[in-house]
């Protein structure tokens, strides 16, 4: 596979746009020419790792002490100002994350202007107070509002993402988003509406989408990051989970009917309304273990097939995330921030940032400071962050 | 003078240069480890990260370039030459001492329990109180629209029943709420079975399925002023600020736990299952009782529909009178209380 080098911006790739015409290049907009260096010939396969390539594994240094307390002097400043706090609380809370997350010894850095938050959220208080109204005076046109909220989530989406890209750095060149408005409402709105129509087939094709329109658009400096994942391996792993699944749900079921079973013969009244609620809440419970398993088996095979079908430039990345750890971690993080009423979110947050981080490792043939920043040519960093000031967690 | 060691990023590429930083005066001279000077900026162009934790500081010069460092104590040193923001400072200040963490923590559970116990629901009682009739009337009618597309069908009542529950419901709400107006119909509906809803507007509504299981007038009277007094104390409308309010407070605690597709997916169902509270009930169930009491004709009546209610509803849709009711035997119970406390408070006066 040929890089391809834009003259005029310095972006590099190994993307094919398989039209075949020009390469146009995504950042600039000009042609893309082919670099004069070229790789070995490549295939998708992670073996091939030549065997001067350095290894990086991140290293993240947050303490559950100090996140803690950070937290809890953020979220009370958010409280007593109504909300208004809740930008600076979020730059910060983020920051801390970036800072404690090193990379050859060296931080991520989160930049994002407050104010900009602010303006962000307080656009989106004012679409929920609008919805509200509607709700409360004419509740038969709410369900209009609900659906201009569905036709511009993709837009928030998009320009969520462009803005956490912008404002995120490591070295002092920051991240970039190159994906466009058009593929996020392809995303966003007509597959969910095929959903349906597919009975729900489409959802692994969907979840690989979502999946590339990340991994695929994601830029550091003037490097695009390129995906070469196939949705076929995404089928295989919801055909897995969903197998898991299943048999898990069987397994539970007659486990727990037979001990129902039982009990209820000892038991003088099987109709008595507070044994008949005990059960209940046991298989609610057995529930959200079972769809927590479920949950994290998809997350842990599609992030570490993500990021091993990744290059970034001349990097590579292995994930080796387990679905059996995630979901311990999960599940333990749930009963910690019940049985604390809220308070180890902090605490959990940290452990699973961590477990997640150990779990990189990047691989390089050249050291990590050969990447050039993007130039940007007309639009100032200022005009940027004044139209895209949405930061929202995204669950991609 | 300080002197210290960082790493310098021109903006340009990705590698880092070792430098040292010297802050001479107001100016700040960068020089690479050998002693070459890279770059003067004042330190008044500069803009430093704001300390958090035990994070590295960051440097930007006006050019682009940022020097990263993690010494702490050096970098301290310089922001406070450089009069750095005084917000973050301050935030800062709280985060590193664990008595003011305590202090906050405190704060943040005594005012989230002001909020949620006296702030939100006396906020939504006195907009509740102070909204327009219109607007009121207009919120009525969508909301009966929708009952009656989803569950109610017309009476099939004798006319003559029709008239006297509406002839004692006339004088009933004139008693209780003087002046206001108020309606009474009925619906009939095999869906929700015996049960009585309350309109913000005064729009009392009456399944024929309740007449039926009622054995005695007085018995539906209990009912029709428990809901007059959802009325007069506007406990519909205060419902859904109150649920709205402690919604937006939750959500705004644990921000970081919940996305916006989240949120979108919860509001919604949230407005709608936005029932009366406990504390509601009890008040409207302590009108009627009294109203009874006042009569003469004892809350045994009102007790007895209420546990008849609770054998035969079958779902409980919102706005119902049983929705998040505290069950039948509790307010039974409340109600047979309130019943002797009267005997005995009226017979010690007598004496
Ligand atoms: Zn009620």
């Amino acid at each position: 596979m040929d890089n391809l080098i834009c003259k005029n911006c310095g972006l590099s790739t190994s993307k094919v746009d398989l039209k075949g015409i020009s390469h146009i290049c995504p950042g600039c907009g000009s042609s893309l020419e082919t670099e004069v260096y070229k790789k070995e010939n490549g295939t998708d396969d992670i073996q091939m790792q030549s065997e001067e390539s350095r290894l990086y594994y991140p290293r993240f240094t947050g303490s559950a002490n100090e996140y803690f307390k950070i937290w809890i002097v953020n979220t009370f400043l958010t409280i007593i100002t109504l909300g208004i706090y809740a930008a600076w609380a979020k730059v910060r809370n983020r920051q801390y994350i970036y800072k404690n997350t090193l990379l050859d010894d060296q931080p991520f850095e989160y930049t994002a202007n407050p104010v900009a938050i602010l303006k962000g959220n307080l656009i989106v208080a004012s679409g929920a107070i609008i919805y509200f109204l509607t709700y409360f005076y004419k509740p038969m046109y709410s369900a209009i509002v609900v659906g201009l909220f569905y036709l511009i989530l993709p837009f928030l989406i998009f320009k969520s993402l462009k803005f956490i890209a912008h404002n995120s750095a490591y070295r002092n060149i920051r991240f970039r988003f190159l994906g466009n408005m058009k593929e996020s409402y392809r995303i966003y709105i007509f597959y969910p509406i095929l959903i349906l129509f597919t009975l729900g087939l489409i959802i692994p094709y969907w979840a690989f989408k979502k999946k590339e329109y990340f991994f695929n658009n994601f830029a550091f400096g003037a490097t695009a990051n390129s995906f070469n994942g196939k949705a076929k391996r995404f089928y295989k792993i919801y055909l897995s989970a969903f197998v898991i699944f299943i048999i898990s749900i069987l397994i539970l079921g007659f486990i727990f009917f037979t001990v129902l079973i039982k009990s209820g013969l000892t038991s003088a009244d099987v109709s008595n309304k507070s044994f008949i609620m005990k059960n209940v809440i046991i298989a609610y419970a057995l529930m959200i273990v079972v769809v927590t398993y479920f949950q994290q088996f998809i997350y842990a095979r599609i992030t570490n097939y993500c990021w091993e079908h990744s290059n970034l430039g001349s990097l590579r990345f292995r994930s080796t995330l387990k679905a059996g750890t995630l979901f311990f971690i999960r599940i333990t993080n749930i009963l910690a921030i019940i049985l604390s009423i809220g308070l180890l979110i902090p605490w959990a947050k940290i452990r699973k940032t961590r477990y997640i981080l150990n779990n990189i490792t990047i691989m390089s043939e050249k050291e990590l400071d050969d990447f050039k920043a993007f130039i940007e040519s007309d639009v100032s960093a200022y005009g940027v962050s004044a139209t895209e000031a949405f930061d929202f967690d995204i669950g991609l | 003078m300080i002197m210290f060691k960082a790493s310098y990023f021109d903006g340009k590429r990705s590698c880092g240069l070792p430098v040292y930083i010297n802050l001479q005066g107001a100016t700040i001279y960068i020089q690479s480890e050998d002693g070459l000077p890279l770059l003067s900026v004042p330190l008044r162009e500069c803009e430093i990260s704001p300390p958090l934790g035990k994070t590295s500081r960051t440097i930007r010069f006006p050019n682009g370039a940022q020097c990263e460092t993690v010494d702490l104590a050096a970098v301290e040193t310089l922001w406070k030459n450089h009069g750095g923001k005084s917000l973050m400072n301050f935030v800062n200040c709280l985060e590193s001492r664990w008595k003011m963490v305590g202090i906050c923590l405190i704060g943040l559970v005594i005012f989230v329990l002001i909020l949620s116990k006296y702030a939100i629901p006396l906020a939504s009682k006195k907009i509740a109180f102070s909204l327009p009739h219109h607007l009121t009337d207009e919120l009525s009618r969508s909301t009966l629209e929708i009952l009656d597309y989803k569950y109610l069908k017309t009476s099939v009542l004798d006319d003559k029943v029709k008239n006297e529950l509406k002839d004692i419901f006339f004088v009933l709400h004139e008693e209780i709420d003087p002046g206001s107006y108020y309606r009474l119909e009925f619906r009939k509906s095999p869906l929700i079975g015996p049960n009585a809803f309350a309109l913000p507007s005064g729009l009392i509504l009456i399944t024929d399925e309740l007449v039926e299981i009622s054995q005695d007038n007085k018995e539906l009277i209990g009912i029709m002023a428990h809901e007059v007094a959802h009325v007069k104390y506007r406990h519909g409308l205060r419902s859904v600020f109150q649920n709205s309010g402690i919604f937006l407070l939750i959500s705004s605690l644990f921000g970081d736990v919940t996305s916006i597709t989240s949120i979108g997916a919860t509001l919604p169902t949230l407005l709608a299952r936005s029932g009366y509270s406990r504390e509601f009930e009890r008040e409207a169930d302590q009108t009627a009782g009294l109203y009874l009491i006042q009569k003469g004709w004892s809350t045994k009546p009102y007790q007895h529909i209420l546990m008849r209610i609770t054998k035969n509803v079958h779902s409980y849709p919102e706005e119902s009178v049983f929705s998040s009711h505290p069950i039948a035997q509790e307010r039974v119970f409340d109600l047979q209380k309130l019943e002797d406390n009267k005997i005995i408070k009226d017979t010690l006066i007598k004496n």
